[in-house]
């Protein structure tokens, strides 16, 4: 077999490593301590793909050749592909490279489990390490821990990084036997709550001494994939709901699920990837987060999916008409923000304005409120701006967003109808 | 009357400075003739004082919030023309207003200069991403762009911290301006820039620019092609100075 060239193992690597959707490279501050590199509060871009997705790190696996044998993903053993793996220090190399040219925020780093767990980090944590101690690197790290491996490698590991992350992949125990027969439940969760305690427990450190090195600063994240077991929404957002309460999880991430291996234990969908349920889900994973929503409030037992034709806080707005019509001189910023067409910076926006006098529903749409959405709901200076009473039946008609069509498996039209969906939101989740 | 200033920051500000000391408030504050009212108003050219500036300055900090003082910074660095008489009123009404000035998010004098600020602001973020550099024969890093408003001096402070230790320039080809970061010294000017030959890059330039290139191409997942996302996020005007766009 030919020797590979530097430019053809990137190639596969990053083939490898595309499908985790996590690329965020925000909520780190690092600084620049005499070499190269800081972290950006929020995130930056560098690129965008054909896929329409935002290039901020330069996200490659270290190997991807792999001992163990999941369903669902491109690098398991019994696949036929050809198998390369870089050094630590070639990694680091081109991670300096790229940066060096602001083609990248920094390092998004995963990888194939060899030999074991345990070799495997320790060949993450020097690549890590080399970039920062070597190369005196100060910008963005995210590094995945294989789970299994000894928790003392997790420490120096998030010692280097600036977030690492598990990912859970499958949302039940037994979506994961049958999926990922070699990774228990166990040895994903111990690594998550390891990593919880050292961020909660440093932060508490770093108050008494900065000298302390930071854990994680930019905190832990994770990654379900949708659709490819049986999970209800209900049952994946209370999860990710418990992430974020007890495991001081930062982002969970969703990733709709993409056949890439032939497999009886796998749906049978061809074709398109169910993107919509996908952008349902980080909508409402953004109203738990920001939005003050609790799960409960999205799903139940009597309806336990979202609304595909409908975003999910028209829907509770529709489920709660009683509430309705709210004053915008008067309602409390946390019911402002359950308003449909009010965003968090449009509520900010709405309380500061209304403290320097009385605000007209003209000054509305001007603070940046969606007023085709908001109308049906807010009064300004008693006045309501919409033809139609909140209660009136026609309502839930006109919040379907109608360019949002069920999906409708190997229709290529759908990509262009997901694309209609607003582009904003699609990146944020912003409602 | 119309005031005709060298279109630096410290001139408006002279400008607005005569202005307010005279009682008046100008049809126009431009860097250029105008063309429509210049039949009757009177023209007037202001000659840059720094110490007027600088006073006026003074006040404005002293009396605007910080994100009052950065909305008038950045809708003035959006290089709009007509921008100026805008800001005038804006800082008329927020020296007037004080403290209450925070608050008046909805003002009419007040909507426009935020738009434009906005506007700014959107943009330098983008350039966080979009400055491209590459390396130079004798050690120097160059970034072409070509931005819609003026935005090198804001983002400059940016790259300064990130890139400390390269010798680097980011060049606004619209403009014939640039900035340059001296690692030495570890600070930054703006310097008229016109390009006369090619660049010279170097060999590893060469290398990574076809590694870039190759990697890009691999990133997107072909299930979920999207090239009007991708245009809607990264328009066309954008993707001149990107490597991975070469054709
Ligand atoms: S352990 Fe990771 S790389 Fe290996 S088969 Fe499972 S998902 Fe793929």
């Amino acid at each position: 077999m030919p020797k590979l060239t530097l430019a053809e193992k990137l190639e596969i690597l990053a083939d490898g490593a595309k499908y985790d959707v996590s690329c965020a490279s925000s909520g780190s501050s690092r600084r620049n301590k005499g070499g190269i590199g800081n972290g950006a509060q929020c995130g930056i871009c560098h690129s965008w793909t054909a896929d329409g997705r935002c290039v901020s790190l330069l996200k490659i696996l270290l190997t991807n050749a792999c001992i163990y044998d999941c369903a669902y993903c491109v690098n398991r053993r019994s696949n036929d592909t050809r198998r390369v793996i870089l050094t630590p220090a070639e990694v680091a190399e081109l991670t300096i490279g790229f940066y060096r040219r602001n083609a990248i925020e920094g390092l998004f780093l995963s990888t194939g489990v060899v030999k074991d767990p345990d070799h495997t980090m320790e060949l993450l944590i020097e690549a890590t390490r080399i970039l920062r101690e070597e190369h005196r690197f100060n910008g963005y790290i995210h590094v995945k821990v294989v789970p299994g491996a000894d928790l003392l490698l997790v420490e120096r590991l998030g010692r280097l990084a600036d977030r690492v992350s598990v990912n859970m992949e499958l949302p039940s125990r037994e979506s994961l036997k049958l999926l990922a027969p070699d990774k228990s439940r166990e040895a994903i969760v111990a690594p998550m709550k390891r990593v919880g305690e050292l961020i909660v427990q440093t932060k508490e450190e770093r108050k008494v001494s900065r000298k302390i090195p930071p854990f994680a600063p930019a905190g832990q994240s994770t990654q379900l994939i949708i659709g490819a077991s049986g999970e209800s929404d209900l049952q994946i957002v209370s999860l990710a709901a418990g992430l974020y309460g007890r495991l001081a999880m930062k982002r969970v991430y969703y990733s709709a699920f993409i056949p890439v291996n032939i497999d009886s234990r796998l749906p049978s969908v061809i074709g398109t990837p169910p993107l919509v349920r996908e952008h349902r889900l980080y909508q409402a994973d953004w109203l738990m987060r920001y939005y003050g929503f609790a799960a409960g409030e999205l799903l139940d037992e009597e309806r336990p999916n979202l609304d595909l034709t409908l975003d999910p806080k028209a829907g509770w707005a529709l489920r709660n008409l009683h509430i309705f019509p709210l004053e915008v001189n008067r309602a409390p910023l946390e019911l402002l923000l359950r308003v449909p067409g009010i965003g968090v910076r449009s509520a900010q926006r709405i309380a500061g304005a209304r403290r320097g006098g009385h605000l007209s529903l003209d000054d509305l749409a001007r603070l940046g409120v969606v007023m085709k959405r908001a109308r049906y709901f807010v009064t300004a200076r008693g006045r309501f701006a919409a033809d139609l009473a909140p209660d009136a039946a026609g309502l839930r008609a006109r919040l379907t967003e109608r360019t949002t069509p069920r999906p409708r498996w190997n229709q290529p039209s759908l990509f262009d109808a997901a694309a209609a969906i607003d582009i904003q939101s699609t990146i944020t989740g912003e409602l | 009357m119309i005031l005709r200033y060298d279109g630096t920051f410290a001139g408006f500000l002279t400008s607005v400075s005569l202005a307010r000391e005279r009682g008046l408030e100008p049809e126009a504050i431009a860097d250029r003739e105008p063309e429509q009212q210049g039949l009757f108003a009177t023209v007037e050219t202001v000659a840059t004082s720094r110490d007027r500036a600088d006073e006026l300055y003074r006040l404005i900090r002293h009396t605007l919030t910080p994100g009052a003082m950065q909305t008038f910074r950045y809708a003035f660095q959006s290089c709009e023309p007509g921008r100026e008489i805008l800001l005038f009123r804006y800082l008329q009404l927020g020296l007037a207003t004080g403290a209450q000035f925070g608050a008046m998010l909805a003002h009419e004098a007040v909507i426009p200069v935020w738009k434009l600020a906005r506007a700014v602001g959107r943009e330098a973020h983008r350039y966080k991403g979009l400055v491209r550099f590459q390396h130079l024969e004798g050690d120097i890093w160059y970034a072409a762009m070509e931005p819609d408003h003026c935005i090198l001096p804001l983002i400059a402070p940016h790259f300064a911290a990130r890139f400390a230790d390269q010798r680097w320039i980011i060049h606004d080809r619209r403009r014939g301006e640039a900035v340059a970061f001296d690692p030495r010294h570890q600070k930054w000017a703006a310097t008229p820039l016109e390009l006369t030959a090619t660049l010279p890059c170097t060999a590893g330039e060469e290398f990574f620019r076809e590694l870039w290139q190759r990697y890009f191409d691999r990133l997107a997942i072909a299930e979920r092609r999207n090239p009007k996302l991708q245009r809607q996020n990264l328009p066309l005007k954008h993707r001149r100075h990107l490597p991975e766009f070469e054709q």
